[in-house]
């Protein structure tokens, strides 16, 4: 594999290119570098002003994802509960029906707030079955965990509508956050032809420098990294404009996407 | 080819675009539509069109810091359990592929779209090893279809009519011909979404990488980037050593401009930001990930003060959508990976300046394409450059003089504008002299030798007999008017 | 009072001496005196954007000798100017004598429109102009001197016109100079493009501040017997009504 050489080399040639030494690699470095526990006043204004959101902020943050939402082809629900969350997917369920084979079923997030949705029960008289992508690997051999990873894969491949949750929605791009996380599985919202998902109106953000300036300064929101070893950014549904410059919904992945946010 | 022979080509390759009905219809809703979309959305910036500005400071910090940022880069991703992999040339980049492809028995690959892709020509090294590769991207998929190469960095296959892609479909797939869009892309998506299920490695470009968290980012409207990234076992990223910045802070800025230049867009479809392989715990994601840093030149260019702001550029197109060369020859008319004005800078820096000179001197340095630019890299200044440099020939370039004739002339010149009186025999002399050219209203109509390009088309002015110098003196005496 | 030096680019001085007329009598009418000195030659833009450095820094030594002991230069040409203000800084990178005598020459020199319309704040110049125009902005004008509102200002006070703007108005022309018969093709077809959208704007006249991209467009326009007036912004605003004085 990569020998320490070649990269040794590769960042030797850049300084000769740039003519400058190594010495100054250590300067230079803490002079381009921002340190996430040393915000500038700017990021600190950022991440103070969403700490001190209250309900009718993030109201007002859910109309303007609302209106956002529309040309992007993203359908933004409010709701007041959970229940009717459930009620809704009950809904969708009966109204529409798979893209790729015959038989109706969901796939869901291990997640506290998908899992309270109970879909299991809400989907019960329709007899389709909830699938939860998630397994606990704690104790696995390599081969049982690559047995249930092809299950879950099966089960994605299979449903054609993937409940999630996010970390977060930004209001001025209409987009959700998803950190990827062990309990997570990232193709629930990526091989189901529908894709429903559920947040809390306190998960609203205005934009993407919001986002960042909370991953990065906010101790709370930072956990162990800046990011995770991998996060997803979807603002509404795929599209492609590569016929003629004609805009088409749905190229890969999802062609629907629900959001419905809970304003308690 | 001699260099005359790649001038009389894409003399050629030019003229045969101009005549091409279809592609000047779509060149011309490329350009109206998503050219003045894109300088709009950049009038709508919060911070206003002035971040391009402060864009440019910061890829400009970045590319004169590169090797602390690289590092920081690759040791992040190392920390997360991903490979790092520099390459100086296209052929190491595309020989680490192959071998990865081989530890793990690769038969087939999906990719992402990736102009540096193209430009270590990967497809044609994986297909000679009877590895299947399928472009994913609509636009790619089509042309890959019909064996043609993208015409646009961002709409790839924008030269093709829906007739076109719906023969194109019937031929290669056999599905009944249909040529509406939307039921073209459900074909696709479905012809694609099998790949996607069964291949074995994904591969994709990166638009962006951010150094201090230590991922990369790919933007998709489609999706398909995201599905290459999370569907295969194995992905592998291959990013040209320049598209990184260091901070969350500074990809904020970058990435709303790169979303605004290439598409119009606040923030495009789909991005994924890898930092890593998906670790045992997780339930899906590749179980391996690779990234490959692609020199290939770049150093060179580096290395040269007068170039190295074409490093600042981070592929989003904007410029062709404005440029009114591009604008009637389209991308294929180059006849090289970058096209347009990014293009005509970035091709002779890369492959040579003699071999590609008519990319940078058949441009009418209009300044369109910074004034588009997501990042205000001066475009313009660096074509200039490079004429400078085919001028007189550079060693360090291993570039020759473009043409003694020309020399001359303008070593004439230049004398005559420093001899007022012979500048002013000269202009009388070539004022009685033109008298020999034929003319229609008073208007030449034919020239000989450099002029001939002009006359073709258009007429030309003759030389008064009597040039403004000989008037001024007799009507700066008349009064002035009170 | 008043006065200014005027520079006048090869183009003007040799083939369209008339611009220069006008010129001429526009600043006489609105006081402006001036002088002319005999020993200007070329600008040397031809050579730099060819990339012959060299040979222009000798037309710009030339220019600057010419021209360093004039208070105010005016040109009507924006690129001429762009190339004094712009590029003569950079020619002498190497020779700071001569690169300050550069810059400060640079900033003395200025169009004909940012000279009236942002030295003088001159906007009504008395002109009558009985038709429709519309004004093509010229590259070099618009972009490195940020120059396009100042002559639909100058254009926006001529009596007896009516203004329309063109679609693609600062779209380039497909002149670029030595580009134009290097390329005859690309240049033509972007020539071409200008045309139809000077002739769709429906003007019977098209105003510009470069005789270059004029000359460009009405090379064309004849070749093809079309019947549209090219006019450099000096003519239009050197116009009177028929009989007056
Ligand atoms: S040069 Fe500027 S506009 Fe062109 S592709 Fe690069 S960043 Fe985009």
């Amino acid at each position: 594999m990569q020998t320490n050489t070649t990269e040794t080399q590769f960042i030797k040639t850049l300084r000769t290119a740039l003519g400058i030494g190594q010495e100054s690699a250590g300067a230079r470095a803490a002079k381009i570098f921002t340190d996430p526990k040393d915000p500038s006043p700017e990021q600190a204004a950022i991440v103070k002003t969403i700490k001190s959101r209250r309900d009718k902020d993030h109201m007002a943050l859910l109309h303007h994802l609302s209106r956002e939402a529309v040309p992007l082809n993203l359908n933004v629900i409010p709701v007041k509960d959970k229940a009717q969350v459930s009620k809704a997917i009950a809904n969708l369920v009966k109204e529409t029906g798979p893209e790729w084979g015959a038989k109706k079923s969901v796939v869901q997030w291990d997640h506290p707030l998908v899992n309270a949705l109970d879909l299991k029960t809400a989907l019960k008289d329709q007899n389709v079955p909830v699938h939860t992508a998630a397994f606990d690997t704690t104790g696995m051999d390599d081969l049982t965990r690559s047995k249930a990873r092809d299950r879950v894969r099966r089960q994605m491949i299979d449903s054609y509508i993937g409940v999630t949750s996010a970390d977060f929605c930004l209001a001025d791009t209409a987009t959700l956050v998803m950190k990827s996380r062990p309990k997570e599985a990232r193709a629930v919202s990526l091989l189901p032809s529908i894709h429903v998902a559920v947040i809390g109106k306190e998960q609203m953000l205005t934009n993407l420098k919001e986002l960042y300036a909370l991953l990065k300064y906010d101790p709370e929101t930072r956990e162990a990294e800046l990011l995770p070893h991998h996060m997803t950014l979807i603002s509404g549904p795929s599209k492609t404009a590569d016929i003629e410059l004609v805009m088409v919904h749905g190229a890969h992945g999802p062609r629907k996407l629900y959001l419905y946010v809970i304003t308690g | 080819m001699s260099h005359d022979a790649a001038t009389k080509k894409y003399a050629q390759n030019a003229a045969s675009a101009i005549k091409d009905e279809i592609l000047q219809k779509a060149l011309n809703k490329i350009q109206s539509g998503l050219g003045k979309a894109t300088a709009l959305s950049y009038q709508n910036l919060d911070e206003g069109p002035d971040l391009r500005l402060a864009a440019h400071d910061i890829r400009e910090k970045t590319i004169n810091n590169l090797d602390v940022v690289l590092t920081r880069l690759a040791a992040k991703i190392r920390e997360n359990g991903g490979r790092v992999y520099f390459a100086r040339t296209g052929e190491q980049a595309v020989e680490y592929c192959l071998k990865i492809a081989r530890q793990h028995h690769v038969k087939q690959v999906v990719k992402g779209k990736s102009m540096v892709t193209e430009e270590i020509r990967l497809n044609p090294a994986f297909e000679a090893r009877g590895i299947e590769v399928n472009e994913t991207d609509l636009g790619e998929y089509i042309i890959q279809l019909a064996g043609e190469k993208p015409s646009h960095i961002i709409a790839p296959a924008a030269h093709k009519t829906r007739q076109q892609v719906g023969r194109l479909f019937e031929r290669k797939l056999g599905v009944p011909y249909t040529e509406d869009p939307p039921e073209l892309t459900r074909i696709a998506r479905k012809a694609l979404r099998e790949k996607f299920l069964t291949a074995d490695m994904g591969i994709s470009g990166c638009n962006l990488a951010c150094a201090q968290t230590g991922h990369i980012t790919v933007v998709s409207n489609e999706g398909n980037i995201r599905m290459a990234t999370t569907l295969p076992k194995v992905h592998v990223a291959i990013m040209g050593m320049e598209r990184v910045v260091p901070n969350l802070e500074d990809h904020d800025i970058l990435f709303r401009l790169l979303s605004r230049g290439a598409a119009a867009q606040k923030l495009g479809g789909c991005v994924s930001y890898i930092g890593g392989p998906a670790g045992p715990e997780f339930p899906d994601g590749p179980e391996e990930f690779h990234l490959v840093i692609l020199d290939n030149g770049r150093s060179r260019i580096l290395a040269d003060p007068k170039f190295r702001e074409i490093l600042c550029c981070i592929r989003c197109s904007a410029c062709l959508n404005v440029c009114p060369v591009y604008g009637k020859i389209g991308g294929h008319a180059y006849d090289a990976t970058y096209c347009g004005p990014i293009g005509a800078v970035l091709t002779p820096l890369m492959e040579g300046m003699n071999q590609a000179k008519d990319l940078c001197l058949g441009e009418s340095l209009c300044g369109a394409c910074q004034q588009a630019c997501s990042v205000n890299i001066d475009l313009p200044r660096m074509l200039l450059e490079l004429r400078y440099r085919l001028a007189y020939g550079d060693d360090q370039w291993e570039t020759q003089p473009v043409s003694v004739a020309e020399k001359t002339i303008h070593q004439a010149w230049a004398f005559l504008a420093g001899h007022p009186a012979l500048y002013r025999a000269f202009l009388r002399t070539f004022a009685l002299g033109q008298k020999i050219f034929p003319t229609s209203r008073g208007m030449i109509t034919k020239m000989p030798g450099p002029g001939a390009g002009w006359t073709r088309s258009r007429d030309i002015q003759p030389l008064s007999q009597t040039p403004f110098r000989k008037r001024f003196k007799k009507l700066n005496a008349k009064k002035a008017h009170g | 009072m008043t006065h200014a030096t005027l520079f006048i680019q090869c183009i003007v001085d040799g083939m369209y001496p008339e611009v220069g007329e006008a010129m001429v009598s526009l600043f006489q009418r609105l006081g402006i005196t001036m002088d002319y000195p005999e020993n200007q030659t070329c600008c040397g833009q031809p050579s730099f954007n060819a990339g012959y450095r060299k040979e222009a820094a000798k037309a710009a030594k030339h220019y600057i000798e010419t021209f360093e002991d004039s208070e105010t230069i005016v040109c009507p040409s924006g690129s001429c100017v762009s190339m004094v203000r712009h590029h003569y800084p950079e020619l002498f990178e190497n020779e700071p004598a001569w690169k300050a005598r550069a810059i400060a020459v640079g900033k003395r020199t200025f169009e004909l429109t940012e000279y009236l319309v942002d030295v003088l704040h001159i906007e009504n110049t008395g002109a009558y102009y009985d038709g429709t125009i519309t004004y093509h902005d010229s590259c070099h004008l618009k972009r490195y001197l940020g120059v396009a509102a100042q002559p639909r200002t100058l254009i926006s006070q001529v009596r007896g016109a009516t203004f329309v703007e063109m679609k693609g108005c600062d779209t380039c022309c497909g002149f670029g100079g030595a580009f134009s018969t290097k390329y005859p093709d690309i240049s033509t077809a972007m020539v071409r493009e200008k045309v139809k959208n000077i002739l769709d704007s429906g003007a019977d006249a098209v105003v510009g501040c470069d005789m270059g991209c004029l000359m460009n467009i009405k090379g064309y326009l004849t070749r093809n017997t079309l019947n549209v007036r090219v006019m450099h912004i000096a003519q239009l605003l050197a116009g009177k009504k028929a009989g007056a004085v």
